[in-house]
């Protein structure tokens, strides 16, 4: 089987534009779709930024960050999409919105091109029913920020076909990443185990085991975590890590993935976490 | 009791204990190790000065620096021998009754104004404290391993720790450069209270076919910037020490999420410790801990 070249990503916001540059980087020429002009301008303002980054560290020429911008091809009409061999949905996390676009698409594009969905907190195997075809629909799990995080985990769907997986996971090698095949279960791997941990510094920083800097301190140096667990959640902000737990407890009823109650005062309260300055650890040390 | 001339007595020789007073030779107490036999006391010391010996080679201490922390280091069998100490600091195997026995001991050996430290990683500080008279000089010190290399230190004061203690003990770690962090006297402190339901909760996603052991060790490293993944630190840390620690937090806690997993005994009873044992979640060539 030849290896997929042609990539469209839907939704041109943070993960959209992460994936955008990674694929790009990799050779390929991105087509990304939005909604309206001023979001692809959103979307490209993102990319310039991460790419900015990437030259002010050294990981990426001038000349690089050209050619990469060069490759991508924003557009707002799904009919552009044609063409594509595999096409990374990466819009909001609403189930109908992503049904809805994941029809379209497939009306669009060939038979054979291979449809996933970044989704984190929806299950792959109920979106897979959005296509005619599920058979060529999985998951494509990239985590944030795309273009630094080396794992994607690639996600089997119940109705995904046999090949689907081992062209993803050919694929995720190409762009320069580690593929770990997952089952679509709540939180995949790594949220699934991430997650209950998270929640239960929450509850014992709320029955006051220790002070935000000591957790975090304490989980750095003993076990050489490059981020503490609070450190960490004002860095996935407080409103995605809740929304994160409780689709998962949804999914399970299993406590473990219940929002702690510290966790969603700190949302009602408008605490995001480092994206407004206000969280676990950004307040006592000023906005970030 | 930061002044150097107060001595440090470590109880206990074995890899707690020598990497402890490892810790406090180095940063200029004169440190006395104390076991029950004397062929424990002389590893234990040799250990110690085998560490030294070893960051002169690597350049991290001069010639003249690990000289002189080799000679601060003495061992004793006899407990009389440590009446000067101005920090005892207990590490021995985890058994309550033999650590507050210690302590009641000591109480009729040293100043009253002596510390009383205890490493321990899963019983009660207040428990320990109960066995000496003066249970406000006792504090939790729960050092990492191995402890010569790894800064961090866990406080927690038992519920009659008197806050001189608690003050003087920062100071005494502080002064041995470590950083501490303060918590309080629940089972496992923070980063075990932490670490053992996450290292069960990877080995149940590895039975329930999440992934394999190597896929759930990329996802780990590669998505969360662990050094190490579960199963790797698993094979280093041997099956057979986690399943005692939590065993014991379960014991405490009656949460099943500390309880170690079916696997875990099944890896204990066929021999399978991890590195130590050439096997674990993997399989090893050689037996060396942490690639020295």
């Amino acid at each position: 089987m030849s290896e997929i070249q042609r990539v469209a990503v839907l939704g041109f916001g943070t993960m959209g534009a992460g994936i955008v540059q990674v694929v790009a980087q990799s050779g390929r020429e991105v087509t990304v779709l939005e909604t309206e002009n001023a979001r692809i301008e959103a979307g490209l303002a993102t990319l310039r930024d991460f790419l900015a980054g990437g030259v002010a560290r050294g990981k990426l020429t001038e000349r690089q960050r050209d050619e990469v911008l060069a490759r991508v091809r924003p557009v707002t009409d799904v009919a552009a999409l044609a063409e594509s061999e595999l096409v990374i949905e990466a819009v909001t996390e609403r189930a109908d919105v992503k049904h809805e676009l994941l029809a379209s698409v497939a009306e669009v594009v060939s038979g054979d091109a291979l449809i996933v969905t970044n989704t984190s907190a929806l299950s792959v195997t109920d979106l897979a029913g959005a296509v005619p075809d599920p058979h060529r629909f999985a998951g494509l799990h990239f985590f944030n920020p795309a273009p630094i995080m080396k794992v994607v985990e690639v996600v089997r769907a119940l109705q995904s076909g046999p090949g689907v997986v081992d062209r993803l996971v050919a694929f995720v090698e190409s762009i320069g990443k580690d593929p770990v095949v997952v089952k679509d279960r709540p939180g995949f791997l790594v949220n699934h185990l991430l997650i209950p941990y998270l929640n239960d510094v929450i509850a014992e920083y709320d029955s006051e085991l220790a002070s935000a800097e000591d957790l975090d301190t304490a989980m750095r140096l003993g076990l050489g975590y490059k981020l503490g667990p609070l450190e960490l959640l004002d860095l996935i902000g407080l409103d995605v890590h809740k929304h994160a737990t409780e689709s998962a407890y949804e999914a399970t009823l299993d406590p473990r993935f219940a929002p702690p109650p510290l966790l969603s005062q700190m949302v009602a309260a408008g605490y995001h976490g480092n994206k407004n300055g206000r969280g676990f650890r950004t307040s006592e040390e000023g906005s970030q | 009791m930061t002044s150097l001339d107060r001595t440090v007595a470590v109880l206990g020789a074995g890899t707690m204990g020598s990497g402890i007073a490892t810790v406090a030779a180095r940063a200029g107490y004169r440190t006395l190790i104390h076991d029950l036999d004397s062929g424990r006391v002389e590893r234990g010391v040799s250990t110690v000065r085998g560490f030294l010996g070893k960051s002169v080679e690597l350049g991290k201490l001069t010639e003249a620096e690990g000289a002189e922390a080799a000679a601060r280091i003495n061992g004793t069998t006899d407990l009389k021998d440590l009446a000067e100490a101005g920090v005892v600091i207990e590490a021995i195997y985890e058994d309550l009754a033999a650590k507050q026995e210690l302590f009641g001991e000591l109480d009729g050996i040293v100043g009253k104004d002596t510390l009383f430290h205890t490493n321990t990683s899963t019983l009660s500080v207040t428990a320990i404290a109960a066995g000496s008279s003066s249970p406000e000089r006792v504090v939790g010190t729960h050092y990492c391993n191995p402890a010569p290399l790894m800064k961090l230190v866990e406080v927690a004061e038992g519920r009659h720790t008197a806050s001189w203690a608690h003050e003087a003990t920062l100071e005494f770690l502080a002064s041995v450069g470590k950083t501490t962090v303060v918590t309080k006297d629940r089972p496992g402190f923070i980063v075990n209270r932490f670490l053992i339901p996450w290292e069960n909760s990877c080995i149940n996603a590895l039975e329930a076919g999440l992934g394999t052991r190597e896929s759930i060790d990329t996802a780990v490293t590669g998505a969360l910037g662990h050094p190490m993944g579960p199963f790797r630190l698993l094979d280093v840390v041997g099956l057979d020490i986690h399943q005692q620690v939590a065993t014991r937090l379960y014991e405490q806690l009656r949460d099943p999420r500390f309880f170690p997993p079916p696997m875990v005994a099944r890896m204990v009873a066929a021999g399978d410790l991890g590195r130590k044992t050439g096997r674990g979640f993997y399989t090893y060539d050689d037996n060396r801990l942490f690639g020295s």
